[in-house]
């Protein structure tokens, strides 16, 4: 029985490459799109790639977080439904509420979803509930000394290094390492304060610190029918200051042990109750151990690793749920074939401590062929704001085993030509050359006891640097260097 | 047996070949004729865009490397000299590569440390095949550790003995410096006769070669001429049926004249002699020169100031490699006027030193010399280096010393302890070797100043020009390898029209373009804006002076 649609149009509630990379999949699905955008964006790619734009407000970044002014733009172009994407509002569980509310399609998880998996705490008792290990934590610390109190206690029966993090933490941020005692006391301090000035609430807890684990995480699918499927691992070990910068599927772990993963990752999605595409985290420990860290509620950077080993796209997928559609394929029909790596091509001066590189893009040429996929949102000419983040196009590779995986991404990097602003592809490309990433031996301290990767001669192009011998004889109207 | 000398063959191999040569083979100086002629301004790419026929031709060797043009090639043209070096390689796989080097000078002006010697000697034979290596005071001493370095990497080792005329220079002297050579060198070299003036008689040259050959019958010779009197074609045909093996040669269509006589003329006339030029293919030579004739009118505001023959040569000696550069500060200093005079002092001077041999570093000498005597009076402003000199610095003088008053007035020149010129002598006296230098600390160095690992190349040019290797290395982290731009480019004047575009190809063969889409002015800065390989680029240039 042929469906009926509940939108026709959609909005998208972000910018940048994950907006052009959502209203492909719309238009595939011939839904119309609207692009948003603030004024201190308003030269962004993404603009383009809607069938409509409507600018949120001055910015910068405050109008891609005012839910009320982004709903007031889906009324205004008439779109029935809005995606998220990532970061902005996409894990707000009052977004969520504000489209339902409006009579707006959320294309993601019903607010308690989001607002109960967001709790750190509660999403822990979930998956304890639903019989996955957990990491030894504390619950929320409670203030002043009595939480000084607790915090010493935990710290006494499982030891040191312990995590700090902050209950409403994410992306990396409003997690902190302690080794000791004074480490510990003086470090809730610090992160109450940091997470009430990110987050607007301050309550933090402890985590038995798993020491070099590898961060994994399933993709998962969940739909109104009550279908939920997994399609498979990603490995996300080698991150930079808790921040993810290579990511790939599948995880390279033994099969058994990701089917253990997969399994449980789909026990927590349905003791959840979740709807649409989101993601169960864990680490491994070195001894073959696994805990439950995190859901996220959202389609991730690197969900197009998934979709390079099994085909299957994630966002419309999203849509289509979103439209009370079952998921389009069981779990038997999910196969990951194959290795996808994708690594963040990001303004940035690896040397300057990832220093962010704003400027114009003078020139911009991508790879392209076999294998190679770029979700990018940039152009020649394209100045970049300084207000947003860094992240200049998204590289994603398959290859049928590893090496050859490694060896197309090798490719790909050297077929990138980005002039005017400094990149993350130098360091990307030491990475690529260093044997522990070839051989696959690599986890979240990778980055940290790898650390001569930012020893790399900065080349620039031959012909960037005769060209400015031609302006010169341009300008002084003879060559200043023959004399 | 009568074949072309390639370099598939080994030393060994090529010194056979030569000795039982009935022929005679030819090298193409290059970079004499670049030095002597066109300031040594020929850029890479003209050797590159000639290289084909040049390859054809089927020359014994091509210098395309020492002398002058080491220290040019980085001062005026901002090419590495290795880099031309590899150049000159891919451009003409077959045919063996030819450098002049000064002895303890190398490239340079002074006596290098022993171990610089040595490390630059081996750097550069990865490279050169045929290692010309001279004196200009003909002291043996001086030349033994690039004797053994070359020797050591199992190259084509030259020795030459620097030839003149005058009492002193008998075919006995000559002849007992050749086996002063062979002594530490052995028979497995050869012997170039470096008559870089151009001068003496075809008979006097003919009378030299036998005396040579009757003394070491097996010994290979080669013959290095200037053409600055016009009479070389006349010298290496007495040469070549005296019994010399290798002649240096130009290209025709370079006409040069301080430089070598031109090949094509040499052939025809040995022809007539029953003398054939071994593994040439003329046509080849013909197309060479074609080439040749339209890259000259890129050079030709380098070429001399004074163009054609000089026979007068015969009285004040000058090296054809030096012409250029003299008659150019002669120009710039504003005394060209007075050049009659000053070479007439310079032929003076040439007696009154030793008559020894005006070739780098002697030549300067005695043009700095020749020139403040006419300026300032007769040595009354003596430069460091003829003090160095007549202090016997560089090597004993072959044949006299300088007469007591000048020995005075140089010696006594500006000396506020107020000794006497033979006390000076006695304490200060003789040759002195530079210490080695500590090659680790010099690269660490040079490494902290580039915030980079520096290649052993790298080092070498900073070792032998401190300053201008520096420069260079800067140029080109700023600039990349300009050489690949066209010549006409490189010396371009009167800048760019828009929409102009400028076409060449990489090292690699890829196809490249740049085209001058707009230039703006604003003050001191101009705006230009490029279309690079397709893309759009734009440049702002500060105007500097």
């Amino acid at each position: 029985m042929e469906q009926q649609l509940m939108f026709e149009k959609i909005l998208v509630a972000n910018r940048g490459e994950i907006a052009v990379r959502i209203m492909r999949s719309a238009q595939e699905l011939d839904i119309k799109t609207v692009a948003i955008y603030e004024e201190t964006d308003k030269d962004a790619f993404h603009i383009t790639q809607g069938e409509e734009a409507i600018c949120v407000g001055p910015g910068p970044r405050k109008d891609y977080l005012n839910i009320d002014g982004i709903i007031e733009a889906a009324r205004k172009t008439g779109a029935q439904a809005i995606h998220p994407g990532y970061g902005f509002l996409a894990e707000n569980p009052d977004f969520s509420k504000a489209c339902t509310d409006a009579g707006l399609v959320f294309i993601g998880p019903p607010p308690e979803v989001i607002s109960n998996l967001g709790s750190k705490v509660i999403a822990r008792q979930i998956a304890i509930d639903a019989g996955i290990p957990v990491i030894p934590a504390t619950d929320n610390l409670s203030s002043e000394g009595q939480g000084e109190e607790e915090a010493l206690a935990f710290a006494a029966e499982n030891g040191y290094p312990i995590m700090i993090k902050a209950v409403s933490g994410g992306g990396g941020r409003g997690i902190r390492r302690v080794e000791d005692k004074k480490g510990l006391l003086d470090g809730i301090k610090r992160s109450r304060s940091e997470a009430m000035m990110s987050f607007g609430n301050d309550a933090v807890y402890l985590e038995k610190c798993i020491r070099r684990p590898q961060h994994v995480e399933v993709q998962i699918l969940a739909d109104h029918q009550g279908n939920v499927v997994h399609l498979g691992t990603r490995n996300c070990s080698i991150q930079r200051r808790h921040q993810k910068l290579i990511e790939m599927a599948p995880a390279g772990l033994k099969k058994e042990f990701a089917d253990r993963l997969c399994t449980s990752a789909v026990k927590v999605t349905k003791a959840a109750n979740y709807l649409s595409a989101g993601t169960v985290e864990f680490l491994v420990g070195a001894e073959g151990e696994f805990y439950f860290l995190e859901v996220n509620t959202r389609i991730q950077v690197e969900h197009t690793v998934t979709e390079m080993v099994t085909g299957i796209d994630l966002v419309r997928e999203q849509l289509l749920i979103a439209l009370g559609e079952p998921i389009s394929f069981t779990q038997q029909q999910v196969v990951e074939r194959g290795y996808a790596i994708e690594l963040r091509i990001n303004a940035e001066d690896p040397k300057n401590n990832f220093l962010a590189s704003p400027g114009k893009i003078q020139v911009y040429q991508g790879p392209g062929g076999h294998g190679v996929r770029l979700d990018g949102a940039i152009y020649q000419g394209y100045e970049i704001p300084r207000y947003y983040d860094s992240m200049l196009v998204k590289l994603t590779v398959y290859g049928y085993t590893w090496q050859e995986a490694v060896d197309r991404l090798a490719r790909a990097l050297k077929g990138f030509v980005i002039l005017g602003v400094k990149t993350t592809i130098p360091y990307f490309q030491q990475i690529l050359h260093e044997p522990d990433f070839i051989q696959m031996k690599f986890d979240t301290s990778y980055i940290d006891t790898h650390p001569h990767l930012v020893e790399y001669l900065e080349e620039e192009r031959e012909m960037e640097k005769i060209a400015r011998l031609i302006a010169e004889i341009s300008a002084y109207g003879f060559n200043p260097h023959a004399q | 047996m009568e074949a072309r000398i390639t370099t598939a063959m080994s030393t060994g191999e090529i010194l056979e070949v030569l000795r039982r040569a009935e022929g005679y083979y030819l090298c193409n100086n290059e970079r004499d004729v670049s030095q002597s002629d066109f300031k040594n301004r020929l850029m890479p790419m003209t050797t590159v865009r000639v290289a084909p026929y040049r390859e054809a031709a089927g020359f014994f060797s091509i210098e395309v490397s020492g002398g002058a043009s080491v220290h040019v090639d980085l001062m005026r043209k901002q090419v590495n000299p290795f880099e031309r070096l590899r150049i000159a390689r891919r451009a003409m796989p077959n045919t063996l590569l030819q450098a002049v080097c000064r002895g303890a000078s190398l490239f340079g002006y002074r006596h290098y440390p022993d171990n610089v010697i040595r490390s630059t000697v081996r750097e550069f034979a990865k490279y050169v095949n045929v290692w010309r290596v001279y004196d200009f005071l003909n002291h043996v001493p001086n030349m033994i550790p690039v004797f053994e370095e070359v020797q050591k990497t199992g190259q084509i080792l030259m020795p030459s003995i620097c030839f003149s005329t005058g009492k002193e220079h008998t075919d006995d002297y000559y002849v007992e410096k050749v086996k002063e050579v062979l002594d530490v060198t052995g028979p497995d070299v050869i012997i170039s006769i470096k008559n870089h003036s151009g001068l003496g008689t075809p008979k006097r040259i003919s009378s030299l070669v036998e005396a040579i050959h009757k003394s070491c019958p097996d010994i290979i010779l080669h013959y290095h001429g200037c053409n600055t009197d016009g009479n070389d074609i006349g010298r290496m045909i007495a040469a070549v049926t005296a019994g010399v093996k290798i002649c240096d040669v130009a290209d025709h269509g370079l006409g040069a004249v301080y430089g070598q006589a031109p090949a094509l003329t040499l052939i025809q006339t040995l022809e007539d002699y029953g003398k054939k030029a071994v593994g040439v293919d003329v046509e080849a030579l013909v197309k060479a020169s074609d080439v040749l004739r339209n890259e000259r009118r890129i050079y030709e505001p380098f070429e001399n100031v004074f163009r054609g023959h000089d026979p007068t040569v015969a009285s004040y000696k000058l090296t054809g490699g030096a012409a250029g550069s003299t008659f150019e500060q002669a120009d710039k200093g504003g005394f060209l006027d007075r050049m009659p005079e000053i070479l007439d002092e310079m032929s003076r001077v040439q007696v009154e030193l030793g008559n020894w041999w005006s070739v780098t570093p002697g030549s300067q000498i005695l043009w700095t010399t020749a020139v403040n005597n006419v300026l300032y009076g007769r040595y009354e402003r003596p430069s460091l280096d003829l003090k160095n000199l007549i202090l016997g610095r560089y090597g004993p003088l072959p044949f006299y010393d300088p007469q007591e008053w000048i020995c005075k007035k140089v010696l006594e020149y500006q000396r506020a302890d107020g000794k006497k010129w033979h006390q000076v002598l006695a304490e200060e006296g003789g040759l002195v070797k530079p210490r080695d230098v500590d090659l680790d600390r010099e690269r660490e160095e040079l490494e902290k100043k580039f915030s980079r690992p520096v290649s052993t190349e790298d080092l070498v040019l900073y070792l032998l020009y401190p300053f201008d290797g520096i420069s260079f290395l800067k140029f080109e982290a700023q600039y990349g390898k300009t050489w690949l731009l066209p010549p006409e480019v490189w010396f371009r004047h009167g800048g760019f029209e828009n929409g102009e575009r400028v076409t060449f190809q990489d090292e690699n063969g890829k196809p490249h373009s740049i085209e001058i889409i707009s230039t703006r002015r604003e003050g001191a800065t101009v705006i230009i804006s490029l279309m690079v390989d397709h893309a759009f680029h734009t440049q702002s240039v500060t105007l500097e002076g």
